[in-house]
């Protein structure tokens, strides 16, 4: 019973990690599911959407992701925003 | 000793229909029920390529994977969390998801190919998947004298897992089948 119970706890704990950013990560999902099933596999992929969802779940993830391992991904995205603003400065 | 496994899949249903299902395999609350092993799935990082219309996403997904009460002592946890990179190229019409584990990496590596591609006899109508599975102890791991056994669960465990997920992927397909005719559910 012992086990039973922790075992319930931490997959409890785990899954509520990202949790305050699940209303943002839902948004984020349907804008990004819409425009993949009604843009992009036809073809219209020329122009990213759902800019803002994205960006405010980004912004909660980077707050609430507590797993080492899981935020050097979203790090990993540091050189290519950078290279988007000197892209934004230069204009 | 890696032990690896292949399996393939027809789907009925156009390339678009598949990978459109994909991605809301794991997404959709209905389906949490089913594919419970599955507690979260975060968007990490995505990015569009416009001229070659090649889209890539990383997510995180964190997976419930209760083993025996042995092996949950010696690895102290029984969750896992990995790492999927998809590529999906829009010209072609291929999608492509690898799936790694991040955590738990000095006792086991699992890495899962899948590649969803037009079906050659049927290409505008039909969908092929092509699944593929490794999972390897760790030599040095506290595991590694129970290694067969442990890849053996796994391997068991990963075949369950996606004969639910074919299950979920089966009804959203038919879901947005049904949307797409302009059928009321």
């Amino acid at each position: 019973m012992g086990i039973l119970r922790k075992e319930k706890k931490s997959a409890a704990s785990s899954s509520s990690s990202t949790s305050p950013c699940s209303n943002l990560r839902a948004a984020y999902h349907t804008c990004f599911n819409r425009w993949y099933s009604e843009k992009f596999v036809k073809g219209q992929w020329d122009k990213q959407e759902c800019v803002s969802e994205w960006q405010k779940y980004k912004a909660c993830l980077a707050e609430h992701l507590e797993d080492k391992h899981l935020s050097r991904f979203l790090e990993a995205e540091g050189p290519m925003n950078s290279a988007n603003l000197a892209g934004g400065v230069s204009k | 000793m890696v032990k690896a496994y292949r399996q393939e899949y027809t789907y009925k249903h156009p390339w678009e229909r598949v990978t459109s299902a994909s991605w809301r395999k794991f997404a959709d609350p209905e389906n949490k029920r089913t594919l419970s092993h599955i507690l979260e799935v975060d968007t990490l990082n995505h990015k569009l390529d416009p001229d070659s219309g090649k889209l890539h996403t990383t997510r995180a997904i964190t997976i419930h994977a209760p083993g025996p009460w042995f092996i949950r002592k010696i690895v102290g946890q029984d969750i896992c969390h990995c790492v999927e990179s998809t590529v999906v190229d829009g010209q072609s019409r291929s999608m492509q998801l690898t799936t790694r584990n991040i955590s738990l990496q000095k006792f086991i590596e699992v890495e899962e190919k899948i590649r969803y591609d037009p079906h050659p006899e049927n290409p505008d109508k039909w969908t092929i998947c092509r699944q593929q599975t490794s999972i390897q102890i760790k030599p040095l791991s506290a595991l590694a004298s129970m290694a067969e056994k442990v890849e053996q669960r796994c391997a068991e465990k990963f075949v369950q897992n996606s004969a639910k997920g074919r299950e979920v992927m089966e009804r959203i397909c038919k879901y947005l089948e049904a949307e797409s005719s302009g059928i009321p559910l």
